[in-house]
């Protein structure tokens, strides 16, 4: 498939990261927007801007058929879903296929093989990922969630197949509380992702969060580019993400990524991917799920590398080899990725709109800002709070971690409310110092212990 | 590498869309006001696409200040402020919100629609604006695309056909299948802003009307 003119059906700061790669290689960029980012950055870079529907979501980066219709409409060979919406919808992916385009993703049946967590799960541990105990397939009903839960032994933690993100995710200690969380998280799923199946896992308490980027041509030649931690989340987001983990030992790290992308490559997958990994204390990991896009997150891993993550899905999707073999990558220094949002840390993080009245990136060497803020940039209401990363790197970690302190206080940024200092004080804080954080340890103990922490702001 | 293909949807487009809240502003804002002063309704209302412009009547005060338009579904859009945009458009109180406006820029230039200085600063949609009563605009609405996608008019209507509030006027073929194009209030055909075949993109402006109605009898002033 050729790949010379792409359609980004995205928003926000991902759309402005696709819209630069398309630029750098020299291929055209269409931006679909709804009508709540008319005037988005993405929108009035882009070579052209085609208004695909409203606000609403449902109607606009989540209609098929509109974000389909606009890439031919104005002559598009390619669509790049970015990240969330429709990008690991395999019915989308087949689509645009059906239509004569090229899915900048996984081909559809790759998307079709990964869409079920649980399978994924069964499907990877049969190439040789360790993975956590948990039910045997998914969860028919009551009585054999409560059967499979006696047998993995409390507390579980009850996962919608279809989806990530924490929704339609519970942990439960007692069959009391399984009864109560199943309606409970099959609707979340239902609503978040259309699907309502669950399934169960053991939950361990103390663990990091660990993943594997990944990049397989579609002559099966594949490659892993190290490792990222987002250990450090509320909820289940990530907040900030860095590489390498600080969780386990270079050989260990090697060996993660090592048999990951043996076992990704040997389940055919195709296109840049992540797998994801909880790592326990003692530095045993545990395969948990693979997301089949470009991640948030992927700035940590370029930064790291040198490769052009998204430029890579580019070329695999245009049927491309890869330009890199595994003896080239070079995982370079340290790397970290704080998510800047438009939500107020003092109040339990309540997502902030408003006009940026003041904008200007943080500079300097081996700083990376990528935004779509500009200064009279309306932030609308209708999206998530993402409103850019802060990236740096270091050659080892405590020179990434001065580096991202100071580019916090370069950044100029008024009119909105952010999790800023929240960033700070995770930067100052002891357990992030010394790599100790956990992926339950801001919900324990709660933001407001690392606003207050002795060394914070 | 690519050849950029002539594409129907450019630049051009969003200053049609900005044109629009103009137009709304300058051109149906204002009859509408001249109507309800007129009429000695306390209350008016214009459906109009996605466009909806209510009008009432403060009790005595004739030249009310009406409310500001608003888009449904995009509250945070409160007016246009681009430089080179909005003037041309607004200088012309009955002229059409034709697609290239004077100054409009080249397909493929980039806009700062909103730049730094005109982003932070935008003027409320409709402000109070005084009508005097011998130079009311022709009151007009516009069918607008209810998709993205392909064109293509229903036969029979031309400039000049006459057609009621809710006739279908064309469709809009989204991969296959049709979404009708609603005329949004009873009037006269006045113009097409889009060719038969061609892709069009959400809320574009498709057909002209010229609205049924007293100010529609008045001499035309365009």
């Amino acid at each position: 498939m050729t790949v010379s003119r792409v359609l980004i059906a995205n928003r926000g700061e991902i759309a402005v990261r696709i819209l630069r790669a398309c630029r750098a290689m020299g291929i055209g960029a269409v931006v679909a927007y709804s009508e709540a980012d008319r005037e988005s950055l993405a929108a009035q870079l882009a070579d052209e801007a085609i208004c695909i529907g409203p606000a609403d979501a449902r109607r606009s980066y989540l209609a098929a058929a509109s974000v389909i219709s606009a890439a031919l409409v104005t002559g598009c060979d390619a669509i790049h879903p970015g990240y969330g919406f429709l990008s690991e919808d395999a019915d989308f992916a087949e689509a645009v296929r059906a239509h004569g385009l090229a899915f900048v993703g996984p081909p559809p049946a790759v998307l079709e093989r990964f869409a079920s967590k649980e399978g994924t799960r069964r499907l990877l541990a049969s190439h040789g990922l360790p993975t956590i105990p948990g039910s045997e397939g998914a969860i028919r009903d009551e009585s054999h969630a409560l059967a499979e839960a006696a047998r993995i032994g409390y507390p579980v933690v009850v996962k919608p197949s279809a989806g990530g993100g924490g929704k339609g995710m519970r942990t439960v200690r007692t069959p009391r509380e399984l009864e109560g969380a199943l309606p409970v998280c099959r609707s979340e799923a239902r609503a978040a992702f259309g699907d309502d199946a669950l399934y169960l896992e053991r939950f361990l308490p103390e663990n990091r969060h660990v993943e594997v980027q990944v990049a397989v041509d579609a002559h099966g030649n594949g490659i892993h580019l190290g490792d990222r931690d987002c250990s450090l989340q509320r909820r289940h987001q990530k907040v900030l993400e860095e590489g390498p983990t600080p969780a386990l030992p270079p050989d260990r790290r090697e060996e993660l990524r090592t048999r990951a992308l043996a076992a990704i490559v040997a389940a055919g997958y195709e296109n840049v991917g992540t797998l994801e990994f909880l790592v326990d204390p003692d530095g045993a990991f545990y395969f948990i799920e693979i997301n089949c896009r470009v991640q948030v997150e992927h700035p940590v891993t370029e930064m790291l590398t040198g490769v052009d993550i998204v430029e890579t899905q580019l070329r695999i999707a245009a049927g491309e080899p890869l330009r890199v073999r595994q003896e080239d990558v070079r995982i370079r220094g340290h790397a970290i990725e704080m998510r800047i949002n438009a939500e107020d840390p003092a109040h339990e993080f309540r997502p902030q709109t408003g006009t940026v009245e003041r904008y200007l990136a943080p500079g300097g060497p081996w700083v990376r800002m990528d935004s779509h803020l500009y200064a009279g940039y309306e932030i609308p209401p209708y999206y998530d709070s993402l409103l850019g990363k802060l990236v740096v790197w270091g050659e080892d970690r405590d020179v990434a971690i001065a580096r991202g302190r100071a580019a916090l206080d370069d950044l100029v940024l008024d009119g909105v409310t952010t999790n800023r200092d929240f960033h700070r004080a995770v930067l100052d804080s002891e357990p992030f110092r010394t790599g100790a954080v956990t992926t339950t340890m801001l919900d324990r103990v709660g933001a407001a212990a690392f606003l207050r922490s002795p060394r914070g702001t | 590498m690519t050849q950029r293909r002539a594409v129907p949807r450019t630049d051009e487009s969003r200053l049609a869309d900005h044109a629009e809240i103009d137009r709304l502003a300058d051109d149906l804002v204002p009859a509408l006001v001249a109507k309800l002063a007129a009429s000695g309704l306390g209350e008016l209302e214009v459906r109009e696409g996605d466009w909806h412009v209510r009008l009432r009547m403060p009790r005595g005060d004739v030249t009310a200040s009406p409310a500001p338009a608003r888009r449904a579904g995009a509250p945070v859009r409160q007016g246009t402020s681009g430089p080179g945009t909005a003037a041309p458009a607004r200088a012309s109180a009955t002229g059409g919100p034709g697609p290239a406006s004077p100054g409009s820029p080249a397909a493929g230039e980039r806009t700062w629609d909103a730049s730094p200085t005109a982003g932070g600063i935008r003027a409320p949609i409709a402000a109070p604006h005084r009508v005097p009563d011998e130079h009311v605009p022709r009151p007009r609405a516009a069918a607008t695309s209810p998709a993205v996608g392909i064109y293509r008019p229903r036969d029979g209507i031309a400039v000049g056909s006459r057609v009621r509030a809710g006739d279908r006027l064309g469709v809009v073929d989204v991969l296959g299948v049709p979404h009708d194009v609603l005329a949004p209030a009873g009037g006269i055909v006045g113009g097409s802003y889009a060719e038969a075949g061609e892709g069009v993109e959400y809320g574009q402006e498709l057909v002209r009307i010229e609205l049924a109605g007293e100010a529609s009898v008045t001499e035309p002033t365009a």
